[in-house]
């Protein structure tokens, strides 16, 4: 079991646990750095135990779900392991993963932020934990079964013919990679009901100020951003064939302005109804971002894509993120004080 | 016989510096030949062909011509007259094979090619309006084949071609192979030795990262190629 657990452990972590240590060393830069400064958010200890909860369990669910891992699992299953211990071996792995680099992280943000008991703190812990082991007991129930082997199963292999199309269009491609992975679409969703609720939080701040940084944050949809980066074979073919800076990264790029823009609408709308006052200068500030934003993630996806991950979840929570939602805050604060 | 179609001197490439794949690699491609690549595994094959393709960055070279004029493998001229076909390819997965085809045709500013003949001999035709990511790992192989084929480049690569290949597929392919000197330079990659003798007009053995020996014409023998493999192997 120690040897299979080394395995994954190995590949997450690195052969000599490096990236584990440089992970824990950044959490504690980032903890010592936010507690240093000062700066304090009053959280209900409910509101901390739900995001340490829900925070690991989505991103353990992620990790078993990931194409990269169960690959992983199918030399380990052709060999005479035991499997259940192979399983148990390999969750753990996973578990830790998830616990010490994606947890703790947000964990040293959140206890930076606030004044904890010891309680408080171990409660949020017991959470993350708590989480993952559900993950590991419900995962396996979405096949209906209880065996090693549902940790495994890929998903049912359909051949599908689509509507015959003789010419290409990357929309259409960008379209159904959309449709094809539900968690780029739940991802998706919840940007839209951010954006429902964001005037609610924004409350009786001046739309001037408040409305780009809604734009802003409703950059923050990190999948669809990370589209090559996550797809090496796809980044391989669109740097070996000629003349794709403008035949895919100039549709990519519309295409997440348009991503961008239904969101921002979805903003202005709830705006409008809750606050009103929305006029046509705000539709066009909220094109500008949504194009800005796009551009920024095309051009960090050409010139600067995020390789040398081990499975999808480093790539759905790699600072690169923040980039573009952080330059585009900037740029917020900038038109609120141009337009004031 | 013309100009080279491609010129090489001195191409390195390495994946960590210091620890160099191809080193003092020098190649001439002529214009309508077929080149078959051999080597043991490891020997640099495939980093030769993704550096030609432009996707490796780790690499230098003294001198690269294209045509006689000078180039450089990332160069939209030089891309536009080579095509490379993948020991594995999982890119375009939401696209048909129809669609990517045209998709390609576009990149390489060429009318749609009709690869009806082609999708016949692979027998791909019911395979056309799949996406990509449904097929088998030897179908896939035969949509970018076909594309390669269909496009008709300059200098098409092909980096291990028969893998995942069935049998009446690889004899299709050895056929277009051969044939493809009409049109342009073939260069591929191939551990099965029959692929080589069957259809390439030269053959370079590829060892310590460069072209050690090189066979042409009669000299093209099962034998001969298996002997220099040998004696590679026990160096």
């Amino acid at each position: 079991m120690k040897m299979s657990f080394e395995v994954t452990a190995k590949k997450l972590f690195g052969v000599k646990y490096e990236r584990l240590a440089r992970a824990l060393f950044l959490e504690l830069v980032v903890f010592w750095g936010l507690h240093t400064a000062g700066l304090q958010v009053q959280i209900a200890p409910a509101i901390l135990y739900l995001m340490s909860g829900s925070f690991s369990a989505g991103v353990m669910w992620q990790a078993l779900s990931s194409e990269d891992s169960r690959e992983n699992l199918q030399n380990a299953f052709m060999l005479p392991f035991a499997g259940h211990s192979l399983i148990l071996s390999y969750v753990t792995a996973l578990g830790t993963y998830t616990l010490l680099t994606k947890t703790a992280g947000l964990l040293a943000v959140v206890w930076a932020l606030g004044r904890w008991s010891w309680a408080e703190i171990l409660g949020s812990v017991l959470c993350a934990l708590a989480a993952i082991v559900i993950v590991f007991c419900l995962y396996p129930l979405r096949l209906g079964r209880t065996d090693a082997y549902a940790f495994y199963v890929r998903p049912e292999a359909r051949r599908r013919t689509v509507k015959v199309h003789r010419r290409c269009s990357v929309w259409r491609y960008l379209f159904r990679y959309l449709m094809s992975h539900k968690n780029y679409l739940v991802n998706t969703a919840v940007m839209w009901g951010v954006a429902c609720v964001l005037p609610v939080l924004f409350g009786q701040m001046e739309a001037r100020f408040a409305l780009p940084v809604g734009f802003a944050i409703l950059s923050l949809n990190t999948p669809i951003c990370i589209l090559l980066s996550c797809d090496p074979a796809l980044e391989q073919a669109v740097r070996f064939l000629p003349g794709q800076r403008e035949a895919f990264c100039v549709p990519y790029c519309l295409f997440l302005f348009g991503c961008n823009l239904a969101a921002d609408i979805v903003f202005l709308c709830s705006w409008q109804i809750q606050l009103g006052g929305i006029c046509q200068l705000h539709a066009l500030t909220a094109a500008a971002f949504a194009l800005l934003s796009a551009a920024g993630s095309v051009l960090l996806e050409w010139y600067c894509p995020i390789r040398g991950w081990k499975i999808e979840s480093d790539l759905w929570h790699h600072p690169r993120k923040y980039v573009v939602p952080a330059v585009m805050l900037l740029m917020a604060g900038a038109v609120s004080i141009f337009v004031g | 016989m013309g100009e080279n179609i491609l010129e090489l001197q001195n191409l390195s490439a390495w994946y960590s510096e210091g620890k160099d794949v191809l080193s003092g690699f020098s190649l001439q491609l002529r214009p309508h030949e077929v080149v078959g690549l051999i080597g043991l595994n490891g020997a640099g094959k495939t980093t030769f062909l993704k550096t030609l393709s432009g996707l490796h960055e780790g690499f230098r070279c003294d001198s690269i011509r294209l045509n006689g004029r000078p180039a450089s493998f990332r160069d939209k001229g030089f891309k536009l007259s080579r095509y490379t076909v993948f020991a594995e390819d999982n890119s375009f997965q939401y696209f048909t094979f129809r669609e990517y085809l045209s998709y390609a045709a576009a990149a390489y500013k060429k009318e749609l090619p009709d690869a009806d003949r082609l999708v016949r001999g692979f027998h791909f035709e019911d395979y056309t309006g799949t996406l990509l990511k449904d097929l088998s790992t030897g179908n896939k192989k035969k949509a970018f084949l076909i594309t390669a084929f269909a496009l008709k480049p300059e200098l098409l690569l092909l980096d291990e071609p028969v893998n995942g290949l069935d049998f009446q597929s690889t004899e299709y392919l050895y056929r277009l192979i051969a044939g493809y000197k009409d049109h342009g330079t073939v260069l591929f990659s191939s551990h099965i030795l029959e692929s080589i003798t069957l259809t390439a007009g030269r053959v370079l053995v590829l060892e310590d990262g460069k072209v050690r020996r090189s066979f042409e014409g009669s000299q093209i023998s099962a034998e001969n190629i298996r002997e220099a493999l040998h004696d590679e192997n026990e160096l």
